[in-house]
């Protein structure tokens, strides 16, 4: 395939969105057309720099909560504004960064690239989410100042009903920071519906693009229970309505049902997209179509479904009737099954492939081996007399790390490294990205292994003083969290550093078939100059072009030629980015 | 190819022009190919819009429901509080309302800007006759104290009657860990018996009034959005190839309507009869 | 007027071909809908005991399919329109279903679990006591009945 050149459909000259054939970076100056943009690129590169400034806020709460933990009794705060710390972590972890963050950050640049469109659907709808969730952000700040939340990041009824402390404006906050995640889901459903170009049908396409489509699924789906189980918290509050009041006829358990009707579904939300990348970046690096793409493809939107069957497994130990208990096991053994499809074809896709050990391949492997723990440590908790000793000790919460950091972060990451030469069209460092995955790997895994240990001995979570026999434990986790965050640091600033001192990129860096990597680097305006016509999959390396697959390291190199350039770098890229034929 | 270069987004009147294939009418977005794709994608966001929202009321018909199989007495006996009448006619007027919305698209979809602007307003009007109507229903209820939460038993939101005089509002910030149980209530009900209301009762009156409450929030939106419409028309902006405008603020309007078709008969025709 | 029906293939030159049904038609469909509702409110007058509310909510079905087949037109739309409706009533059917098998048995125990007396001394067991207030008709404010506290008296 080479795209073919037909003109743009309705295509315009220079308008008031800039010249479609222009670097997007470059088509607009100034900073209201950032602030009043629709271009989906500018947009997904704004939300990518809020919801990193949102891990950097949960990030530091995390640390605060492991240094008190690090020894006994009273290290650095109380426990009344531990409580609040490890509520912090939660929610902004949660809602602030990694809910938006492959969706509104990565799905957002990619997801229109990825099937020849121009845009999303609803650009200024795009936008707005954009402003929903900054108004979002704000509130959630305002309620740190006014006191702080310490219920937990699940707002539990009745505590959440009874406490003096600034339930109001953090649960206000998420409402707001809901109706963002519902208008993201919303457009990126109905783009894949109306805008595919010709040639991309349903199954060639784009797994990131699967991916995304199914997460928008679930965030229309789930997000609005979401919004009135908060509506009724704050009416419970407000008015004593009494739904969760067991004295006025309520029942609190009713309020964990609405509240995991929605929060069961958003692990999908997070996890799912962070699949749809790994997917990408085996394909890219083993230089191989996908083994069962229509598999993979599939057991997303199975994960979406299933999602919405699970949530009563949150609460085996609150009081639910043992019938109800039963079926939400078996069902979430259900769950469990396209998490394994995915695990085994990306296996396969490896198999005889032509490995490329760049750093968003590590952080490929990385997630396959930390999600698979994370995945089926989530098995021993669905089983439901496994889980009456585990619920709610630290194996949960490594548990669910292993699954949202391991999984989610780790992908995401690596989603950051192998794109950041498409969205900025800078070459990070490969050396330094690669020795920060060791210290996220390392210290990653130093952190949460013990957490498993201690948590299947006892260990409660969300403790703020514990026995003498966990303090090794908490000590060794502590340590994990400076290395991870070290770790997580130098990622930072490879990615940084590469905005003003990397080398230019060309156009394939990685010599990948996807569609994303057909157009300039970074994309014009418009995408594409071109309406393109595709006439393979984006996994077929066996049908692409040599010009296609190319990765341009020459014409960069003949460019800055006699310069000083680092020459390992490119030699190694350029010997691993030739096809095996 | 036409290459047009493309003005502010419909604002410029134009009556329905013809649209060959190739030209680039004022309304098409730059991110589109054809009018066809804009339309069917608008059309598209609208319902899965819809389905949002549905998902969204459908958390307290969940609440309703789980309500009305614990406690069959307490729904039974204090929806008959509710008025029959004033519930029926305010469906009447939502349905009509419907009818009249769906009418302003039709004429918007022949070109008829005239009607589209006597449908809409009819619209407009008969979503303020709802809202009288929910007026006097409210204004009921807050005289008798058949009000949600520790406000019920409390006529006009107060906390206690000293001397015949009202201290102080029953709202709390918070919820309290020992709170002050609502009070029995003694009144007239709609068929003119005088019924005892356990405390408990007040549970019907929280789900009436937060359900009621968040439909009439969404009248309100409805309104301001026909409004919006109305005037767009006014100025000319819609024609046969381009009333999507119209059609999402009728659909909106519908969904309203739906919301009610269910609210009415849930509230207040199901309970035993006298 | 006469009721226009577009073809059944639309063209495919990207312009918008929309149903447009005819004034007396919606004015048809409107008349259906007030007697649907005159029937119910009709209905709510006698008492079929728990058949009452599934008369209710059929009826307010059939309402509901009018208004949207025909007002919203989704019988004249794409059908994923339609598909992205019912699935939202049927992840709520969900919802409802399963929750309501928790909440719907609150305060009935298994007969399995009832333990009065603790086997291995004899004496009353402290998870035999009868429900709570919660369940029971009592009401807040009223003493609570006679032989709630018994389990606990040695």
């Amino acid at each position: 395939m080479a795209a073919v050149d037909i003109p743009l459909v309705g295509g315009h000259a220079e308008d008031e969105h800039g010249d479609p054939h222009a670097n997007y970076l470059k088509a607009k100056h100034g900073i209201a057309s950032w602030m009043l943009t629709v271009d989906h690129k500018r947009i997904g590169l704004m939300y990518l720099t809020m919801v990193s400034i949102a891990f950097l806020i949960g990030g530091v709460f995390a640390l605060l909560v492991r240094l008190e933990l690090f020894t006994r009794g009273k290290t650095i705060v109380d426990g009344e504004t531990y409580n609040r710390f490890f509520t912090l972590h939660g929610a902004v972890m949660v809602f602030l960064f990694i809910i938006p963050s492959v969706p509104a950050a990565l799905g957002n640049f990619f997801l229109p690239i990825m099937i020849g469109a121009k845009d999303v659907a609803f650009p200024r709808i795009n936008l707005l989410s954009f402003y929903i969730y900054l108004l979002g952000l704000a509130v959630i700040l305002l309620s740190l100042v006014l006191g702080a939340v310490d219920t937990g990041w699940t707002f539990y009824t009745p505590y959440s009903v009874q406490t003096a402390n600034s339930v109001l404006s953090m649960t206000m906050g998420v409402f707001i920071l809901g109706f963002s995640s519902i208008l993201t889901g919303l457009n990126f459903l109905v783009t894949v519906h109306t805008m595919r170009a010709p040639g991309i049908t349903w199954q060639r396409m784009p797994l990131f693009v699967w991916g995304m489509y199914a997460t928008a699924l679930i965030q229309v789906l789930a997000t609005p229970v979401l919004a009135i189980t908060l509506l009724l918290l704050f009416s419970e509050r407000f008015f004593g309505i009494g739904i969760f009041d067991p004295k006025l006829g309520g029942d609190p358990v009713l309020f964990q049902h609405f509240f995991w009707f929605y929060s069961h579904p958003a692990v999908y939300i997070m996890i799912v997209p962070g699949m749809a990348i790994n997917s990408e970046l085996i394909a890219t690096f083993s230089r191989r179509a996908i083994f069962g793409q229509f598999a993979i493809a599939m057991s997303s939107v199975a994960l979406a479904i299933l999602g919405f069957l699970v949530w009563g497994h949150h609460l085996f130990v609150a009081g639910m009737s043992e019938f109800a208990t039963m079926i939400f096991s078996a069902l979430t053994f259900l769950v469990a099954i396209p998490s394994g499809v995915k695990v085994f074809n990306w296996t396969a896709t490896m198999y005889k492939g032509s490995i490329v050990w760049a750093s968003p391949m590590l952080y490929a492997m990385a997630f396959i081996f930390l999600f698979t723990i994370g995945g089926l440590t989530g098995l021993f908790l669905g089983t439901l007399s496994v889980d009456v000793h585990l619920t709610d000790t630290y194996f949960v919460v490594a548990h669910f790390h292993y699954v949202m950091m391991g999984g989610t972060v780790i992908a995401f990451l690596g989603g950051l490294l192998y794109w950041w030469p498409k969205m900025t069209g800078k070459m990070h460092d490969e050396t330094k990205a690669k020795i920060a995955f060791w210290l996220v790997f390392v210290g990653f895994n130093t952190v949460f292994i013990p957490q498993f240990i201690m948590g299947s001995r006892g260990m409660p979570r969300r403790y703020y003083d514990y026995l003498p026999q966990f303090e090794p434990f908490h000590k060794a986790s502590t340590i994990g969290s400076w290395i991870l965050a070290t770790g997580l640091f130098l990622t930072a600033y490879t990615l940084l550093e590469a905005l003003w001192r990397g080398k230019r990129a060309p156009r394939n860096p990685w010599g990948s078939a996807g569609y994303e990597w057909m157009t300039d680097t970074p994309p014009c305006l418009a995408n594409f100059h071109a309406t393109p016509v595709f006439t393979r999959g984006p996994y077929d390396y066996h049908l692409a072009t040599p010009e296609e697959l190319s990765t341009g390291w020459d014409e960069v190199e003949a460019e800055s030629a006699g310069a000083h350039g680092d020459k390992s770098h490119r030699d190694k890229t350029k010997k691993n980015g030739e096809a095996k034929r | 190819m036409a290459n047009v270069s493309e003005s502010a987004h419909g604002e410029v009147a134009h009556d329905g022009h013809d649209v060959h294939a190739h030209a680039h009418p004022d309304f098409l977005q730059h991110h589109f190919d054809t009018p066809a794709q804009q339309f069917d994608a608008s059309k598209l966001g609208m319902w899965v819009f819809i389905a949002t929202e549905i998902l969204m009321f459908g958390g307290l018909f969940c609440a309703y429901a789980i309500w009305r199989g614990l406690e069959p007495e307490i729904f039974d006996q204090a929806h008959h509080f509710l008025n029959k009448i004033l519930g029926a006619t305010n469906t009447v007027v939502l349905l009509f309302s419907s009818l009249t919305a769906a009418l302003a698209v039709r004429s918007a979809q022949v070109g008829k800007r005239n009607a589209t602007s006597a449908y809409l307003i009819i619209t407009i009007l008969c979503a303020f006759v709802f809202l009288i109507v929910k007026y006097f229903e409210y204004s009921h209820k807050f005289h008798l104290g058949l009000l949600p939460g520790h406000c019920f038993g409390h006529p006009g939101m107060s906390a206690a009657i000293q001397n015949g005089e009202e201290v102080g509002t029953c709202l709390r910030m918070q919820g309290d860990a020992s709170p002050v149980m609502p009070e029995w209530v003694k009144a007239v009900d709609e068929s003119g018996h005088v019924q005892l209301l356990s405390p408990r009762a007040n549970m019907f009156f929280g789900l009436y009034f937060v359900m009621t409450g968040l439909h009439l929030i969404h009248v309100l939106v409805g309104m301001s959005v026909l409004t919006w419409v109305l005037i767009k028309n006014l100025r000319g902006t819609f024609s046969p190839q381009y009333f999507t405008p119209v059609d999402l603020g009728a659909l909106y309007w519908h969904l309203v309507d739906l919301v009610w078709i269910y609210l009415f008969p849930l509230l207040y025709l199901v309970g035993k009869p006298e | 007027m006469a009721t226009e029906h577009a073809h059944a293939a639309p063209e495919d030159d990207g312009n918008v071909h929309v149903h447009v049904a005819s004034t007396q038609f919606y004015v048809g469909i409107f008349a259906a809908l007030i007697l649907l509702t005159l029937l119910t409110v009709r209905v709510s007058y006698y008492d079929f005991g728990s058949a009452n509310i599934i008369i209710a909510l059929v009826v307010a079905t059939m309402k509901a399919s009018l208004v949207a087949a025909f007002f919203m037109h989704l019988r004249y739309d794409k059908l994923f329109n339609t598909l992205a409706f019912l699935s939202a009533f049927l992840f709520l059917a969900i919802f409802i279903l399963l929750t309501y098998d928790d909440l719907g048995v609150r305060g009935r125990r298994s007969p399995s679990y009832i333990t009065t007396v603790d086997p291995r001394t004899g004496e009353p067991a402290p998870g035999g006591e009868p429900a709570t207030s919660a369940t029971s008709n009592e009401l807040p404010g009223e003493a609570p009945k006679e032989g709630r506290g018994s389990a606990e008296k040695k």
